[in-house]
């Protein structure tokens, strides 16, 4: 550990003055709450404590400051030692494409040899040995200051190329000056020029190498087309231990459609599997993935020249079709079966399948249906390859490129002077152009076309005479090619030679519309690897090619890994295609290895030490508060801000049960009916166990009547019709389960009375929703709801109670009206001395004690509903349940 | 939940039936007797049977032991009503950290209990301040009505009160002994006897502090810097005991009780002392 700024460290002194500062000051006091404060006001106080602060508080504080001033010295762990020399430092970084499958760890381990840079103010050069996009050849850089140099790695990403080794050693040959050399290596030789390299690093100063433990890049080699798959090629520096590494096929749109799981043996420096995958898979195909290498070395761009073409195939004589050395489709499955899925049967099958080729050996094609199918499938696009025979010759059909003449051509034999032919060179316009003729290629029977003016631009291929072998013309989208020889070997020996497989593959690949491997069309980069294997846009330094340098360049910054040509026609460019086999670099001489990734790159403590001592200050301003007994009351502050107001509504009438009573508008009758309420709660709450709370005065028509189970209405003569509203209201209440003790107050006013009150309930209940009525008699529920009761005096008794005649379910049968004219109210009325001040007509306390009892059973009865009811039926279930 | 507690409190004392010594002035109906002829349930007398008098109020069974008819007739019963009171100001919501309750608490739990006991008898309670009496098993409604008083000042407020009610007020009773003095004298000139209990924290009796401390109230009462608490332990007793000495005075004036609680005591003990000094006049009587 190392100090950045130590003088900050000489304020330690200063700690015993604090320490001194800290014990004379007095803490300050606790704090109580003592609700009898009072009683201590004005006692005479007699000495003071000895304030002093706590040795344990004295030394939280102590210790805070420390981590102050040592946080401000800016200590710094694990730092390196001293870089070597007194220049510029050399910091040599590999950027090729074996640097990107740890690419992180290399950067940081770069920021490490900056971070040391930095802090003994050396200033860096930096040398990439991977040509720049641009394609610029590495060179040294300026030396900067660390800090410049930092954003400058920071953007630096591994190339999709390898290093330029030869320019990198020259260029480090001439960098003068003992700074040291750090070289941060991808441990391959790339190729012949390592030595160089190797003694321009040694030419300067001390040297240090930072490197994985061996080199960790692996390159996928170019597979190899096989009958029903692909054999995948994988090529490494020998590792020590074997290991396991999939291989991942992988579509256009990045879908990994098949997987294979190379098993690379310990001290191997390959290996290679077989990756069987179906013809039609295969053509979807775009690329081979190393599973986990995020490097360009671990992709293989498949391009057309992968895809499997299905290749239909027709003989004439479909028995003789096959026979070894002597059938027609003999050589021609030979020659196209590791390129190309064939299919065989009749041509209605085959059309019927999707084919992009389709090989007529010897087969003259019928006029008609047949030649309209084949017609309209080469004008879609479909490659009619037609080979002659003694069948053809004698019967040319109208399917043929050109116009054909009758019989066939010998030529040598017993009885004639010339010689077998041998071919001519391919014309630079043939799609058979760069393939070489070998010498023993004879044709000695041909089908000779007639000669016409358009026969030259046909003919793709011809004998040393000038006579056609191979001519073809477009038709639509597709193509009729004719071999004017038999697919075996009765005609010539091209079948016997290799060329006769090139030129089926090329012609083959004609069929996807691929307009033949023009040599010489220039094909511009249409997308380019970076160096961790993604394709993107192509570089700026990305420069278009011919096809023959395509087959031939190696990756490299002006020609990068890619798909190459038009978007129909793509070809890839891949890196391992002429890339030396990845071989271990030599140790170099005098130089110190490190490995890179292990150490954890320097820190600086300083924060660290700050963020603590703040901590430890907010421990003491708790233990601070806690001494005064405050850290009780901050809490609870806190809680209280962020509590809810809390509190019960009040007057809410939904919180309790009560009566209520309708106001009538006259105060004297609402007197009344208040203090009869009291008195029918107060009986209830002492003689039952409902609790009422005080009755409630409504206004129909304005208060919400829900809260109440029973409404006590007082009319008379003088009561004012209600309104609609109060009638809506009233309706509503009855119709959800409320009940209504309408009471006329006429039970003592006898018949013959002026001014009866029918009329008036009449005129008052005309609106309301009253059901069929009945007499209340002592058989109801409301009879026996608490007590049994024989009649139901109030005030007045003997007057009849109406009810509700028929059962309704929906409201637990319970009537919604009561109707009587008894004046309960007066009778239950208790003022304020707890009299009685209304007298019972005729009298007597035991008309007032069954008038209160027929309230009980009022408020049980709208409180159970019917549950008495019920109690009527005990027996029966009791003996139906067998008891 | 408190109320729960209080009934369970009250449980291990029979109904508790407060001692009415002018019942023929009673004003309320219920459990006392008022040794008059009207509404009630326990027979009062039987006398014979005259002109005008129901048929079914002959008690037929008596009558069959003579010859005339007997008429049975029920005695008045009259309850007495208890208004109960306690202290919801700030100064009594703390407790010390010598105990777990607060004086508030435990104010609440014996006006519950005390009013369990009361209801168990017959007897009516109501709340100083609060809404009407409660009868019956209303200590449910009692225990929400507790919850929504005004905190107060530290004194009951002012309040008709029936006449010969009786009153039990539950408080710390440190306000100034004249403003309590004033507040005594204005209820027990409504011709109610009463009841005060003071309830205490251990701490507000000991004073267990000790060094450098500024004591706060709750009540906004100016704080007392005390630089050491255990010099001024003895001095703080002796005003205590002058306070507690002038409440009781105050309260033998008024011809009531007092007594003491504190919070670490068991709250049957204070419990049982009201019990016996309410219901302790009907067994003189």
């Amino acid at each position: 550990m190392i100090f950045a700024a130590p003088w900050v460290l000489l304020v330690l002194a200063a700690l015993p003055l604090l320490w001194w500062l800290l014990r004379v000051t007095p803490p300050a006091p606790r704090t109580e709450v003592f609700p009898a404060v009072r009683l201590l006001l004005g006692l005479p106080t007699t000495e003071q404590t000895p304030a002093r602060t706590p040795w344990w508080l004295l030394a939280l504080r102590l210790i805070a400051a420390a981590a102050v001033i040592v946080g401000l010295a800016q200590p710094v762990l694990r730092a390196g030692g001293e870089l070597a020399g007194s220049g510029p430092i050399i910091l040599v970084i590999d950027d090729g494409w074996a640097a990107a499958s740890d690419w992180p760890q290399r950067i940081a381990a770069a920021d490490t040899v900056l971070d040391r840079a930095n802090r003994e103010a050396r200033p860096v050069r930096l040398l990439t040995t991977a040509p720049d996009a641009a394609g610029i050849a590495p060179a040294l850089t300026a030396p900067l200051p660390a800090i410049e140099m930092r954003a400058r790695i920071a953007t630096l990403r591994p190339k999709p190329w390898p290093p330029d080794r030869a320019t990198a050693g020259r260029a480090l040959q001439t960098a003068t000056g003992d700074g040291a050399r750090i070289y941060i290596a991808d441990g391959l030789t790339h190729g012949a020029d390592w030595d160089g390299f190797a003694a321009g690093l040694r030419a300067g100063g001390a040297m240090t190498v930072l490197g994985a433990d061996g080199p960790q890049a692996r390159l996928l080699l170019p597979p190899v087309a096989e009958a029903d798959g692909l054999r995948i090629r994988l090529a490494q520096v020998p590792r020590p231990l074997p290991e396991t590494i999939g291989v991942l096929a992988q579509t256009g749109d990045g879908r990994s459609i098949a997987r294979l799981d190379l098993s690379i043996p310990a001290n191997a420096s390959g290996a290679e599997a077989k990756l069987t995958i179906p013809a039609e898979l295969r053509n979807r195909l775009t690329r081979l993935v190393l599973d986990g290498a995020q490097s360009a070395g671990g992709v293989m761009l498949l391009d057309e020249g992968f895809r499997r073409r299905p290749v239909g195939m027709l003989a004439g004589q479909a028995s003789t079709a096959d026979v070894p050395l002597t059938g027609p489709l003999f050589y021609v499955r030979r020659a196209l079966s590791p390129y190309a899925e064939l299919r065989e049967g009749e041509l209605a099958q085959i059309l019927a399948r999707s084919v992009s080729v389709l090989v007529l050996a010897d087969r003259v094609v019928g006029d008609g249906a047949e030649r309209a199918a084949l017609a309209a499938w080469v004008e879609k696009g479909g490659l009619l390859l037609r080979f002659a025979g003694p069948l053809t010759a004698e019967h040319p059909d109208a399917l043929m490129p050109v116009r054909l003449l009758g019989g066939d051509r010998q030529l040598g034999g017993a009885m004639s002077w010339s010689k077998p032919a041998g071919l001519a060179p391919f014309a630079s316009e043939s799609p058979f152009a760069g393939l070489v003729v070998p010498e023993e290629v004879r044709v000695s029977r041909q089908i000779l076309a007639a000669p016409d003016a358009m026969l030259g631009a046909r003919t793709w291929a011809s004998l040393a005479d000038g006579t056609p072998l191979v001519t073809q013309i477009a038709m639509g989208a597709g193509r009729v090619v004719l071999f004017h020889v038999t697919a075996n070997a009765d005609w010539s020996d091209l079948p016997l030679s290799g060329l006769f497989v090139d030129m089926l593959r090329r012609l083959v690949l004609q069929a996807v519309g691929v307009a033949g491997e023009d040599a010489t069309a220039r094909l511009a980069p249409l997308e380019t690897l970076d160096g961790f294997g993604q394709l993107g846009p192509p570089t700026p330094g990305a420069a278009a090619l011919t096809g023959a340098e395509l087959g031939a360049a190696p990756a490299s910054a002006r020609h990068p890994a890619g798909f190459y040509g038009p978007e129909t026609g793509r070809r890839a460019l891949n890196l391992a295609n002429h890339l030396p086999l990845p071989a271990a670099a030599s140790v170099i001489a005098g130089a110190s290895y490190a490995p890179i990734g292990i150490a954890g790159r320097e820190m600086a403590l300083a924060p660290w030490l700050l963020a603590a001592a703040l901590l430890l200050l907010a421990v003491d301003l708790i233990v601070a508060l806690r001494l005064r007994g405050l850290l009780g009351a901050i809490a609870g502050l806190l809680l209280l801000i962020g509590l809810p107001e809390a509190r019960a509504q009040d007057g809410n009438p939904a919180l309790a049960t009560r009566l209520a009573y309708v106001v009538a508008g006259n105060a004297e009758l609402d007197l009344v009916s208040l203090a009869g309420l009291n008195g029918l709660t107060d009986f209830v709450n002492r003689r039952t166990n409902a609790d009422l709370a005080d009755p409630a005065a409504v206004v129909l028509g304005q208060t919400d009547l829900s809260p109440f189970p029973l409404l006590y209405w007082r009319v008379s003569p003088e009561s004012a019709t209600p309104d609609a509203a109060a009638i809506a209201a009233l309706n509503l209440f009855m119709a959800h389960g409320g009940i209504i003790l309408i009471d006329t107050a006429s039970g003592g006013s006898g018949t013959g009375f002026p001014a009866g009150p029918d009329p008036v309930l009449q005129r008052m209940a005309a609106a309301l929703v009253v059901p069929i009525l009945a007499p209340l008699t002592p058989q109801h529920v409301l009879a026996r709801a608490f007590y049994l009761l024989q009649d139901f005096p109030g005030r007045y008794t003997g007057d009849t109670v109406w009810v509700q005649r028929d059962q309704d379910r929906s409201n637990d049968s319970v009537s919604p009206v009561i109707i009587g004219g008894n004046d309960w109210a007066s009778a239950w009325a208790v003022d304020a001395q707890g009299r009685n001040p209304y007298a019972t007509i005729p009298g007597g306390p035991r008309q007032r004690v069954l008038a209160y009892r027929f309230g009980a059973n009022l408020v049980m009865y709208a409180l159970t509903g019917n549950y008495k009811g019920d109690q009527v039926h005990v027996p029966a279930i009791l003996e139906r349940l067998g008891q | 939940m408190s109320a729960r507690a209080a009934e369970a409190l009250g449980a291990r004392l029979p109904a508790l039936q407060v001692a009415a010594n002018r019942v023929a002035a009673s004003v309320w109906q219920g459990v006392h007797g008022r040794r008059r002829v009207g509404p009630g349930d326990s027979v009062w007398q039987y006398r014979p049977y005259m002109q005008g008098d129901e048929t079914r109020r002959i008690d037929w069974r008596k009558s069959a032991m003579g010859d005339e008819l007997i008429v049975r007739e029920m005695e008045w019963e009259a309850a007495q009503t208890v208004c109960l009171w306690r202290d919801a100001s700030p100064s009594m919501l703390w407790h010390s950290k010598l105990v777990t309750t607060q004086k508030r608490e435990r104010a609440d739990l014996l006006l519950l209990a005390l009013a369990a006991l009361l209801l168990r008898g017959g007897e009516r309670v109501r709340l100083i301040g609060g809404p009407r009496s409660i009868g019956g098993g209303g200590l449910d409604r009692l225990a929400d009505d507790l919850g929504r008083l005004e905190p107060g000042d530290g004194l009951p407020p002012p309040a008709d009160l029936p006449r010969h009610a009786r009153v039990v007020l539950f408080g710390d009773f440190l306000t100034p002994p004249a403003a309590i003095a004033a507040c005594v004298g204005r209820i027990a000139s409504q011709s109610v006897r009463g009841h005060l209990v003071q309830i205490l924290d251990p701490a507000e009796v000991a004073l267990p502090y000790h060094g450098r401390i500024r004591f706060t109230g709750l009540e906004r009462e100016p704080s007392a810097l005390v630089p050491r608490v255990d010099g001024l332990r003895d001095a703080y007793r002796q005003r205590l005991a002058a306070q507690q000495h002038s409440l009781a005075a105050i309260a033998a004036s008024a011809g009531w009780a007092c007594s003491l609680h504190r919070t670490d005591a068991a709250p049957e003990t204070v419990l049982l002392a009201l019990y016996l000094a309410l219901s302790g006049d009907r067994a003189r009587r």
